[in-house]
């Protein structure tokens, strides 16, 4: 509440003058958005929701629907079901549509015999965009060079950063990009993470595709992950990522399991070892060592969130759906379960590692010490159990 | 619609395309209205009195300044081909529909497009051939603009380039595969659709259907005498009527694949 608003509330109270900012403004949102292409069902009842200011990474393996949804999103599918907004209305209705939302789906989309610059020029006059702003964009995502040439020689890095352009060009409020590391070198990678933070500190909306956790973990504010089509998660990476756990297997298990418990930790007992709500192996270590335990085994455990997503792509009835006959994936199938059995994140967001100083880690004690168990439901919520 | 027209030129024109089309097209006008020059102004035809043979300078000038039409149309159906078959090849008709999400509006300024366009080559297809012919024609003692109507059939000509193309803008809708799309539509229009409309006219009714085909609607518009195997061709639809009738193809054809393209998934 700024004090403007706080000092006329008879005004608001009357719903008069809208307010000054529009609520959906940059916000994205899918509302049980379905895509059946004959028997397949390819996006099932999806709901989405994607903030301005934030980087939200849309996960699943391939072939789980990413791409649908976005072509869906920009109008280029009919969906069978459900609606697909930016800022309140479908993309279809948005007057000059460039300029309020930017997208890049495949790195591919060039004309291979027409330059960089040509194609975006193309865009430029399509969307009225002054052509000055063609050059700098091509400058801001570092092809000036490779501007004039054509785009049937660029590199997959270079096309990215192309599309990149193309999505920028219109200055939208709103960027979509489906996969926009791809092909990208480790370098090409960083650049490319500080440049979607600068935008989204900008006050931009950015969802970003990706089927690489590891690609978007370090990217990303908030996550929503999909398989089969169906959503699986969405929450902030934080939340999803849940409390940092180390695995530790001992000779005395009751015994070290108490002494931990002692210190402030929470503890539970799994797979004939203790999982240990930490991420301090060291003070693990010590502690045992103190109390003169032997330990067989102390390592960090997966967060929650790549234990998920692991899930989600090591089996085979996640695997590309696009690639072989997909019989067997019945609803409610394999997948509820599995999700169901994976441990849920508790606590509150972490903070990243800390330097190992068992006095500091042990001031972590204060923390709602909440057993991680087998059945604590504690963030199901959050896991869409499909219906 | 003027920014999607913009961005359809910007398109056309910065590609390789559409030069190494108008060489095509302006070596074709040129080498076809000197060799049906020389050929019909030789001794041999001009003594001779085979069918069809152009013998008046009017019909002269006619046959020679439009020889190079036939071939021209064949590369203007192909560029409407290419149009929207290169969009869907290389898959750059994602960004013309994410600028531009009314789809009838892109099919629109495509169309306009490709009536500039057919128009344009037109222009410089009769450029080459009208030069070339009327050096040979003047050289060899016939008069090249000997009938006013000449210039009748020079304007119509590039109306006939762009209407082509837009037969060619519904081909390459409705077959989405571009090489296949181009070669059908020219293997229809320079093999199929000639021979059967040399052969229908051997019957009666098949002759009443023979002159509403695009080939002998595009000889009627330009007032050239149609030749089958069955001998030239009397009941030829008059210039305004092969006109109407190749619009009426050109209109089909353009709408059909904008219904098309306005329904399907661009996946």
């Amino acid at each position: 509440m700024t004090a403007a608003s706080a000092g006329t509330p008879s005004q608001s109270a009357l719903g008069g003058p809208t307010p000054a900012v529009d609520p959906t403004r940059g916000r994205i949102e899918v509302r049980g958005l379905t895509k059946r292409f004959g028997r397949f069902t390819a996006v099932d009842h999806l709901d989405l929701d994607v903030v301005p200011g934030r980087i939200t990474g849309f996960l699943g393996p391939n072939g789980a629907g990413k791409t649908t949804t976005l072509r869906m999103l920009l109008g280029l599918i009919r969906p069978t079901a459900g609606t697909a907004t930016i800022e309140g209305r479908r993309y279809h209705d948005i007057p000059n549509p460039l300029t309020v939302v930017g997208s890049a789906l495949e790195a591919t989309n060039f004309h291979p015999g027409r330059s960089g610059r040509n194609h975006l020029r193309v865009l430029a006059d399509a969307a009225g965009i002054d052509r000055r702003r063609v050059d700098e964009m091509l400058e801001l995502v570092g092809i000036p060079a490779a501007a004039s040439k054509r785009a049937g020689g660029y590199s997959m890095g270079m096309r990215q950063r192309l599309g990149l352009a193309g999505a920028l060009l219109g200055d939208p409020r709103v960027i979509i990009l489906d996969e926009p590391a791809n092909g990208l070198d480790p370098d090409g990678i960083r650049w490319l993470r500080g440049f979607l933070r600068h935008l989204a500190s900008e006050g931009r909306t950015l969802l970003i595709s990706s089927h690489l956790l590891s690609e978007v973990e370090q990217t990303v504010d908030d996550v929503v992950i999909i398989a089969n089509g169906k959503r699986v998660a969405q929450g902030t990476v934080d939340e999803l990522r849940g409390d940092p756990t180390a695995f530790v297997r001992t000779s005395d298990p009751d015994r070290l399991a108490s002494t931990l418990a002692g210190r402030g930790l929470s503890v539970a007992r799994r797979d004939g070892g203790l999982r240990v709500t930490t991420n301090d192996l060291a003070m693990v270590g010590d502690l045992a060592h103190a109390a003169d335990i032997a330990i067989h085994e102390l390592r960090s455990e997966k967060t929650h969130l790549e234990e998920l997503y692991f899930t989600l792509t090591d089996q085979d009835q996640y695997r590309n759906r696009n690639l072989g006959d997909a019989e067997g994936t019945g609803p409610g199938g394999p997948v509820d379960r599995e999700l169901g059995q994976l441990p849920p994140p508790t606590g509150r967001p972490v903070e990243r590692p800390q330097p190992p100083d068992p006095d500091g880690a042990s001031g972590e004690t204060g923390r709602d010490g909440t057993t991680v168990g087998d059945s604590a439901p504690t963030r199901t919520a959050r896991q869409e159990n499909g219906s | 619609m003027s920014k999607a027209i913009k961005a359809e030129f910007r398109k056309f024109f910065t590609t390789r395309l559409w030069w190494g089309m108008l060489i095509a097209i302006v070596v074709a006008g040129a080498a076809l209205a000197a060799l049906f020059a020389l050929l019909f102004t030789s001794d041999t035809v001009m003594r001779g009195d085979g069918m069809g043979v152009p013998t008046s300078d009017a019909d002269l000038a006619r046959t020679a300044f439009t020889s190079g039409i036939g071939v021209g149309y064949l590369l203007t159906l192909a560029i409407g081909v290419m149009t929207v078959g290169a969009e869907y090849r290389h898959k750059t008709i994602t960004a013309t529909f994410l600028a531009e999400p009314k789809r009838s509006v892109v099919m629109g300024a495509k169309t306009i497009l490709l009536l500039v366009v057919g128009a344009m080559y037109g222009a410089a297809s009769l450029l080459a051939s009208v030069a070339t012919g009327a050096a040979i024609l003047s050289s060899r003692g016939h008069e090249p603009f000997a009938d006013p109507e000449i210039w009748r059939t020079l304007a119509l000509s590039l109306l006939v380039l762009g209407l082509w193309a837009l037969i060619g803008l519904g081909v390459g809708i409705l077959i989405p595969n571009q090489v296949a799309a181009l070669l059908i539509a020219v293997g229809v229009a320079w093999i199929v659709e000639p021979i059967v409309g040399a052969v229908l006219p051997l019957s009666e009714i098949g002759g009443s259907i023979a002159r509403y085909l695009p080939s002998q609607a595009t000889n009627a518009t330009l007032d050239i005498q149609t030749v089958g195997f069955g001998g030239p061709v009397t009941d030829q639809l008059p210039w305004w009527g092969g006109a109407l009738v190749l619009t009426g193809y050109a209109v089909v054809m353009a709408l059909i694949g904008t219904l098309r393209t306005v329904r399907s998934d661009i996946s």
